[in-house]
């Protein structure tokens, strides 16, 4: 067993609080060029997510990696999620995660 | 208590006809005693940390305990890595955002193995399995393995896993109000949604949302009337709003609430039907 490096769920909204460290979340690619994605968090800001390979589109992807900054991830694992996905329930997942049920995650 | 379960259960039966266990704990806290027989065999949602933090019990048995349940099966979703397939059985390791823990699954039939060969490093998988505890370290022993298609079970299994810890922390603690929190953390003002997770605790969802869960209750006490109740078809809106004295969008607002809290549901167009009606 080993917990020693976990990755925090987070949207958005979350990610200044873990800058260097390992994090997932779930966006919503939008764009793609110069190996770099743009694409939509779970509460709707504009994420850069470095290190992906060619994702469809408009897909849900699961991206696990470390937060660079307040708004771009260096990916190390992506999950495709396909193109239905409930990014509110995700996103309420993300608060109770790093609130009152931490304990259960970190 | 226990002549009644003796029938279809064997093993409480058997203990208690034993050693009574029912007279022994009848003093502290009976419904304690039985959530624990019951727990015993039940299937706990869990996260790799908090089979990390479970305590180990006192007795012989070398049992997990979580939120004071004995942990013997779980239920895990996490991401395959490092397989290693060999003749008798599978081993791999579930990371699951939280941590990681070492599984396996041996085979019984020769069709387990053509499943084991569906087991890839990398993918999603939703696990069931037995939780083993040999010389302090905790692996899986696991019976059923089914891949993710739906990410949604992801976010789902999680939330699970915040409900019965919820379920089981709050059975356990005396005071009914007040919450059993396990780290540091305080109960932040942000979280709404903990308003939902416990009604009945909570004071401030009721301060800002009582009109409107005034609403709510009234359309539920209408559509719970043995003469709505009978009808097949539900109640019709205009119906509603009329015998209430409210207006259609304030209904429509509590409908919708309703709806999405699972207690009312559409039957035809605007008529609309209590879940409990039958």
């Amino acid at each position: 067993m080993d917990t020693s490096n976990p990755a925090v769920f987070v949207n958005a909204q979350l990610i200044p609080n873990f800058i260097g460290k390992r994090i997932r979340t779930v966006v919503q690619v939008n764009q793609f060029g110069g190996g770099i994605a743009t694409a939509k968090s779970t509460d709707d800001s504009q994420l850069t997510i470095k290190g992906l390979p060619q994702v469809p589109i408009m897909n849900f992807i699961e991206v696990i990696g470390i937060a660079e900054s307040s708004n771009s991830i260096d990916a190390e694992i992506w999950t495709d999620f396909g193109n239905t996905f409930d990014t509110n329930s995700f996103n309420q997942l993300c608060q109770l995660a790093n609130g009152e049920f931490k304990g259960l995650f970190l | 208590m226990y002549s009644s379960s003796s029938q279809f259960d064997g093993n409480a039966a058997f203990s208690g006809g034993g050693f009574m266990p029912s007279q022994a704990t009848q003093g502290t806290d009976p419904s304690l005693g039985f959530s624990k027989n019951r727990d015993a065999q039940s299937l706990l949602p869990l996260t790799v940390k908090q089979i990390y933090d479970a305590i180990q019990s006192s007795d012989d048995k070398a049992n997990l305990i979580v939120d004071g349940v004995d942990v013997n099966n779980v239920t895990l979703i996490g991401r395959v890595c490092n397989k290693a397939g060999r003749v008798t059985d599978v081993t791999f390791v579930l990371d699951d955002g939280t941590g990681k823990i070492e599984c396996n699954k041996w085979f019984q039939e020769a069709a387990d193995s053509n499943e084991a060969e569906s087991i890839l490093d990398g993918m999603y998988a939703r696990l069931h399995g037995h939780l083993k505890n040999f010389q302090g370290k905790r692996t899986l022993n696991v019976f059923y393995f089914r891949p993710v298609t739906d990410f949604n079970e992801v976010a789902s299994h999680f939330i699970d896993c915040i409900h019965v810890h919820l379920y089981n922390s709050r059975i356990r603690s005396s005071v009914p109000n007040q919450q059993h929190v396990m780290n540091s953390t305080p109960i932040t003002p942000t979280m709404g949604y903990q308003a939902k997770v416990i009604p009945p605790t909570n004071q401030f969802s009721d301060q800002h949302a009582i009109g409107q869960k005034g609403t709510e209750n009234m359309v539920l006490d209408f559509l719970h009337l043995p003469a709505n109740r009978s009808r097949n078809e539900g109640v019709r809106r205009d119906l509603i709003a009329q015998h209430l004295e409210i207006s259609l969008d304030k209904l429509m607002l509590a409908i919708k609430n309703l709806i999405d809290e699972g207690a009312v549901y559409e039957t035809i167009a605007d008529h609309y039907k209590s879940i409990i009606n039958g």
